[in-house]
């Protein structure tokens, strides 16, 4: 296989405010390149829009919500939206009556890792739930049509992006970021995933390899502390298994990040499937930041509807993603649809 | 002063878009609608768990074995959420012998190459299902045996599909099923038809607590366990009020005329007596044997035997929970009189006689059955309004032939008449496997698996057919399971 799939890596594109605010020139350099997909570089380097903006700021501690340490303490959800440089009009997918879902209830319950199952086991449960449903959506733009076209095609996309602020690279086999059509870059992310998740050494399916969670309480196996513990070793998951599955699921977000940009329109929305996306995508968004698959920064692009899912009940006050929201963003959302 | 705003909401145009993308369409709704469906489903079952085992920590009784609890919940789940990872497929199976046969496809007994434990695995061809409008059927019975967990009610561990193929992995009961025993035994004792008849009853009630109608009770259906006991199975018809569960397929075998159905049965029958006569009039063994012959082959067709239909069935008069208990009427009365009582040569005389049932329900005279047994027959095959059980099993369970009768102790406490004599767990003794073309085992690779857990790799959809996809979606299921190796 090519480097060229193995190397993933975003950076910041110049900040325009315009949708499809045309080609600007001169992206700043990826902040940090690594051979590798690794979680880290590729966090670091999606840090995009807010950098400029941030750098206004007084420095913040380590907080657990880059938007609400835009959001300014004491700011209104008016200022916490003008600092998402969001397009005029906003997308439609913003629009309180079209963030809605096609379930009802607690989506928490569907990621809440019962307390006897080890960690890892959860973690590979749930890459390969979001997968198989982030795929049925892919397909939508993914799949030819007679006449040989897709919705999602070179021409429609010439870029990984999600807006205007985002897009995303991938390294090539001299490990220097190259600028993708979406659809290529979809095709390599799937292949790249594919070959994770069908590979046998990474996700183990024996039965007989199970372990269960640790409970100092109950069991007395000792647990060992330091690098020769990791999450899923007693599962049979190698090492680098938590940092692949945290590239896993950034690249979903990405991908889903795209459809929502480029895509919620055209088709989703024609075809009266954005209920089943906006359900899907915030199941996604609490399983990944509750089993911290995800970081507050990394969700960037996708801020102000997870500002809007926490205002309108979508992610319950326990959840991390509603930690990680702006919430007088998401009200402010909500007054602005007519719904508050 | 207000900064933002949305974009006038355009109108929606779904039908904008190429034949694929409307296919898409179709089936992403699907796929989403069954994730949430089938996750809420598991995750309810996974509290329900979850609890049970949090109480016996609790118990004092347990306290000894509290790490040993927790260790086995945890393992078991882990090994619940692989099964759920694991790509299902043909390939995972070996054919150890077909011991079914229906015009959608076949049963086989496989064993799983993994763990090597023994299976029963139902083979449908979707070709079939579609040209025979059976898509709710299948859909009904997915659903029915999803979502059951009942002791009567036959087990299913999975599904999954190919091309070409669904499948579904149920539980092996090798006692065979109450018609092969009828075919063997001709007539049963009133006490033996009492024991049967009150296991169906604890099984009807137990499908219709899950709010399912069966509409398809018959002797085919009802399988023996290892122990000889009763599990119902075949729910294609069962209904759970679903829209997916909605056919018009009995109102179309109606307006067709006679002999429409298929040339297995006809080319029997040719040389065959006049059954009609004879259900009517005699016990001529030979004869009835015959009967039972094409009754056989009758089973492995498309139509099947209308033999224990309620009448509201054919009729558009709309029916309830109480036709499971006519057809379990007819069955009594063919376990104690040698055939049902609507029997005749085709299915359209079957129908015109079931319709026509206050003048053609009678006991012949040379079969002695008793007045309580005549009088509960008569009880369950009548019109609807008065059908015994239309209130709840308990009406039928509290009839004078079941006096004595502890509904409850049945499956666990009482010895069944017939225990099937087993050797092996692949016996197949108690199957017609005789009568059934063998296929060999290497069809194993006829068809590779895009299955259960396809993670929608791009070079591996070999561009199915959206008819051969679409109607399918959200037919898999994983069931969890306390005996997982």
């Amino acid at each position: 296989m090519s480097n060229l799939f193995s190397g993933i890596n975003a950076r910041l594109r110049g900040t325009a405010n315009k949708p499809g605010g045309g080609k600007i020139p001169s992206p700043l350099s990826p902040t940090e390149e690594a051979p590798l997909p690794s979680p880290s570089s590729v966090s670091q380097a999606s840090q995009s829009s807010s950098t400029s903006l941030q750098s206004k700021l007084p420095p913040l501690p380590a907080s657990p919500s880059l938007s609400q340490s835009i959001g300014i303490v004491g700011g209104t959800g008016e200022d916490a939206l003008n600092s998402y440089l969001l397009p005029r009009p906003l997308p439609i997918w913003l629009n309180p009556a079209y963030a809605k879902h096609i379930v009802k209830g607690n989506f928490m319950t569907l990621s809440a890792r019962p307390k006897t199952v080890e960690q890892g086991e959860w973690v590979a449960h749930q890459v390969v739930e979001h997968y198989r449903n982030l795929w049925n959506f892919v397909r939508v733009i993914y799949e030819k049509e007679d006449d040989g076209k897709s919705i999602c095609n070179a021409t429609s996309c010439p870029r990984m992006s999600a807006g205007a602020n985002h897009s995303y690279t991938w390294l090539n086999n001299r490990f220097e970021p190259i600028e993708l059509p979406a659809y290529e870059y979809i095709t390599l992310m799937q292949r790249w995933i594919s070959g994770k998740i069908d590979d046998e050494k990474i996700f183990p399916t024996d039965a007989s390899g199970v372990s269960y969670a640790h409970n100092p309480q109950i069991t007395t196996t000792a647990l060992l502390t330091g690098p020769d513990e990791w999450i899923g070793k007693r599962s049979g998951f190698p090492k680098d298994f938590f940092s692949i599955c945290q590239t896993i699921f950034l690249q979903m977000f990405r991908v889903y990040a795209h459809l929502y940009w480029a895509h919620y329109a055209e088709p989703f929305y024609h075809l009266n499937l954005e209920k089943q996306l906006n359900s899907c995508f915030s199941h996604f968004v609490l399983t990944a930041t509750a089993l911290d698959m995800l970081k507050p920064h990394e969700l960037e692009p996708m801020q102000p509807l997870i500002d809007l899912w926490a205002a309108n009940g979508t992610f319950p006050p326990e959840s991390k993603a509603y930690e990680y929201a702006n919430l007088k963003a998401g009200a402010r959302l909500l007054q602005l649809g007519g719904m508050a | 002063m207000t900064s933002f705003d949305f974009p006038p909401t355009p109108n929606r145009c779904p039908d904008a878009y190429g034949p694929i993308t409307t296919y898409n369409r179709l089936r992403c709704s699907q796929v989403a609608h069954g994730f949430f469906l089938d996750g809420k489903q598991r995750a309810k079952e996974r509290f329900e768990r979850q609890n049970e085992m949090a109480q016996r920590l609790e118990d004092p009784n347990l306290s000894e074995r509290r790490e040993q609890i927790w260790k086995h919940s945890g393992r078991l789940e882990a090994k619940y959420l692989r099964f759920l990872r694991t790509k299902e497929g043909l390939s995972n199976y070996q054919t150890i012998k077909t011991i079914g046969k229906g015009f959608f496809g076949e049963v086989r007994l496989v064993r799983k190459i993994q763990d090597g434990k023994v299976y029963a695995l139902k083979r449908l061809v979707k070709t079939q299902m579609i040209s025979k409008d059976q898509l709710p059927r299948v859909r009904a019975e997915r659903d029915a045996l999803a979502e059951s967990d009942s002791e009567w009610v036959v087990k299913l561990y999975t599904t999954f599909q190919d091309n070409t193929s669904l499948y579904m992995l149920m539980e092996f009961l090798p006692g065979g099923d109450l018609m092969t025993m009828l075919i063997k035994y001709q007539i049963f004792s009133e006490d033996i038809t009492r024991f049967y008849s009150a296991e169906i009853i604890n099984a009807i009630e137990a499908v219709h607590n899950l709010g399912f109608i069966h509409r398809d009770i018959k002797p085919d259906n009802i399988l023996l366990d290892r122990g000889g006991h009763v599990k119902l199975a075949d729910f294609g018809l069962s209904t759970g009020f679903r829209k997916s569960h909605d056919s018009s397929y009995y109102q179309e075998l109606l307006q067709k005329p006679p002999a429409q159905p298929d040339n297995v049965l006809r080319s029997q029958n040719r040389n065959s007596v006049n059954i009609d006569e004879i259900s009517l009039t005699v016990s001529n063994r030979a004869q009835i044997n015959d009967w039972r012959r094409s009754r056989r082959l009758m089973a492995y067709s498309a139509v099947g035997t209308p033999d224990y239909i309620a009448p509201e069935l054919f009729t558009k008069q709309g029916y309830s929970f109480d036709i499971d208990w006519w057809s379990l009427g007819t069955i009594i009365y063919e376990c104690l009189v040698g055939w049902p009582p609507f029997a005749a040569e085709n299915p359209y005389d079957t129908y015109r006689k079931i319709v026509n049932w206050p003048h053609t329900l009678f006991f012949p005279d040379d079969v002695p059955l008793s007045p309580i047994a005549i009088h509960l027959i008569r009880s369950m095959v009548c019109n609807s309004e008065q059908r015994l059980g239309r209130n709840g099993a308990s009406e039928i369970k509290n009839h004078p032939f079941f006096a004595g009768v502890d509904f409850s102790s049945l499956r666990n406490i009482i010895r069944a008449p017939f225990v099937p004599p087993l050797v092996s767990d692949v016996d197949t003794s108690c199957f017609p496997v005789d009568e059934l073309p063998q296929t060999t085992t290497t069809d194993n690779n006829d068809s590779s698996s895009t299955g259960a857990t396809g993670t929608g790799r791009v070079e591996d959809d070999q561009t199915p057919t959206p008819e051969m996809t679409l109607p399918f979606i959200g037919y898999t299921f994983k069931r969890f399971e306390k005996t997982f190796v």
